[in-house]
């Protein structure tokens, strides 16, 4: 078994309040106020004045941990613990403000069901376009097309109608199907399941499964619903307040968990 | 294995790694190599943005000549009929739709390059892929339109010269496609230099608009060069965007003026502001999710 994330002192920071002021005429002032050496006329009142002191918040702090190829890692802790931080780094959407994330293998992440979907397209050429959006090369999504049609559950006669036509539970089906046959080494989830009745959340779980024990690919997966969890990984981690708590057996963490929010 | 990864490990390490991720915005990491294996995306987003123009309209891809048609029909009411403008003999529906139809490349490459981080913020903070490939089908998209009003411009052009005008077609019309990337990398340097800063400052994207409209009359668009005032004629000239229409009206109906300096200034201004550009756009799309 060998390393496939590994995650050192990784730390992100953000600020709090509005990014500069607000607007380049205030943000001028602040400066030229900085440049003769007087105190920000924008700075918050209570607040130390002088530029650059502004509030700071540490979304996550120095978190370490390691997953093996092919484990299928769950990730939880209360609203605000930095998971969607966490997923958001290891996903190369925003960088760490400390610390190195190492891994290995194609990543694809799922922060949100049907990214990049546009409504008048049809269902078809948003499986195309998503597809893509995610990583996939044409020659792949050609390959598997009928399968995630198939997968999807949607009929056939619909998939060359714009999806602005789906319900809402057609247009979640066929974005999950198009993630569902992603070949990526290492798959990222967070909350996706959160929609979709449970029968298609069951199948999605299953598939994941599949995937990870077959294929050797590794999950992270972030839910609110502890059941999921438990049925699909095998190791979690416990975040709260930006912090690492427990990294564990699922079931451990679990109870952890459980133990944190009573 | 090594398909999509933002940042190589250049001195591939003993634990060879395929993803680093690290706190540092690096100033020269656009990759390339992960823009072409992201290619499929380039076309599919190309697609996207051309088609969402006319898809559920009544006119669907005429679209893409009404508005220069429209303006053209404008121009010549107001410059030429009421304020009797000259167009150095060119017919006026000739010399005002190429003008708004290289103007318009211009502009709309611009405008939709500034907005990139914060019309796509919603899919940038989602999933990763090189940012870059926004502006790539911007530019793109404005380069078929262009093509489509170029193919309508001929039109004209043959109705013209079946009523007997005669045009003096210059060799340098084999630069005709040098003249179109130049504006096109003008404009995506400019643009996403700007897009850095509308993130981070969303007032700016009214100053871009407006700023536009004004540019358009310091440019010869709707009047020809050599109506310029000679004293404020270099101050006209230093606008890119100038020698490069006049040079297109030039080549296309051998009339107005050759500068060749200024053309030249312009497309190492166009090249030098395309690099900076991206330097500047490369540098932000790190961290702009947590600014937008």
């Amino acid at each position: 078994m060998s390393t496939v994330v590994q995650v050192e002192h990784l730390s992100k920071e953000y600020r709090l309040g509005v990014i500069g002021n607000g607007s380049l005429w205030k943000d001028l002032q602040s400066w030229s106020a900085k440049v003769r050496g007087k105190p920000d006329p924008w700075a918050p009142i209570g607040g130390d004045s002088r530029i650059g002191h502004r509030e700071k918040f540490w979304a996550l702090k120095d978190i370490n941990f390691k997953v093996e190829q092919g484990e299928r890692l769950g990730i939880i802790g209360r609203n605000g613990a930095g998971k969607s931080t966490l997923l958001k780094i290891l996903s190369q959407i925003t960088a760490p403000t400390e610390g190195v994330v190492k891994m290995r293998g194609h990543v694809a992440s799922l922060l949100e069901v049907g990214t990049g979907f546009h409504p008048e397209f049809t269902g078809r050429e948003n499986i195309y376009l998503n597809g893509a959006i995610l990583g996939m090369s044409k020659t792949d999504i050609d390959r598997n097309f009928d399968e995630m049609v198939a997968f999807s559950e949607i009929e056939p006669e619909f998939i060359d109608t714009p999806v602005k036509r789906y319900s809402s539970g057609m247009y979640v089906r066929l974005a999950f199907a198009v993630a569902a046959f992603l070949n990526s080494e290492i798959l990222i989830a967070d909350e996706v399941l959160a929609v979709g009745d449970v029968k298609f959340q069951e199948k999605c779980i299953g598939k994941m499964k599949d995937v990870s024990e077959n294929q050797g690919r590794t999950v992270l997966f972030v839910s609110h619903n502890i059941g999921a969890v438990l049925q699909l990984c095998q190791k979690g981690i416990l975040l709260d307040h930006g912090k690492l708590l427990y990294h564990d057996e699922m079931a451990n963490v679990a109870n952890e968990y459980s133990n944190l929010i009573r | 294995m090594s398909k999509t990864y933002r940042k190589q490990n250049k001195r591939k390490s003993e634990e060879n790694w395929d993803v680093v991720i690290t706190a540092k915005n690096k100033l020269f990491s656009l990759n390339l190599k992960e823009l072409r294996d992201y290619k499929d995306l380039v076309k599919l987003m190309i697609r996207r943005e051309f088609v969402s123009v006319y898809k559920q309209t009544i006119f669907g891809p005429l679209w893409f000549v009404f508005q220069p048609l429209m303006s053209t029909f404008l121009y010549m009411f107001v410059f030429g009929n009421i304020a009797q403008m000259g167009t150095d003999n060119i017919p006026q529906a000739l010399f005002y739709f190429s003008g708004t139809m290289l103007w318009t490349f211009f502009a709309t490459t611009l405008q939709k390059c500034s907005d990139t981080f914060i019309n796509n913020a919603g899919l940038f903070g989602k999933v990763y892929f090189p940012r870059f490939t926004m502006p790539i089908a911007y530019v793109a998209n404005a380069f078929f339109t262009l093509l489509i009003q170029f193919a309508f411009m001929m039109i004209f052009y043959f109705y013209f010269l079946a009523r007997g005008v005669t045009f003096a077609v210059s060799w340098w019309i084999v630069l005709t496609p040098v003249y179109i990337l130049q504006l096109g990398l003008l404009g995506m340097g400019i643009g996403v230099m700007i897009s850095a800063w509308t993130t981070k400052y969303h007032d700016l994207r009214n100053l871009v608009s407006f700023g536009l409209s004004l540019l358009m009359y310091a440019t010869p668009v709707v009047y020809p060069v050599s109506s310029i005032p000679i004293r404020w004629k270099l101050l006209f000239q230093l606008n890119p965007v100038t020698p490069v229409i006049e040079m297109f009206r030039y080549s296309v109906f051998g009339k107005g003026s050759l500068d060749l300096k200024m053309w030249v200034y312009s497309l190492v201004a166009s090249i030098v502001l395309f690099f900076l550009g991206l330097i500047i756009f490369n540098y932000n799309e790190q961290t702009f999710v947590d600014v937008v």
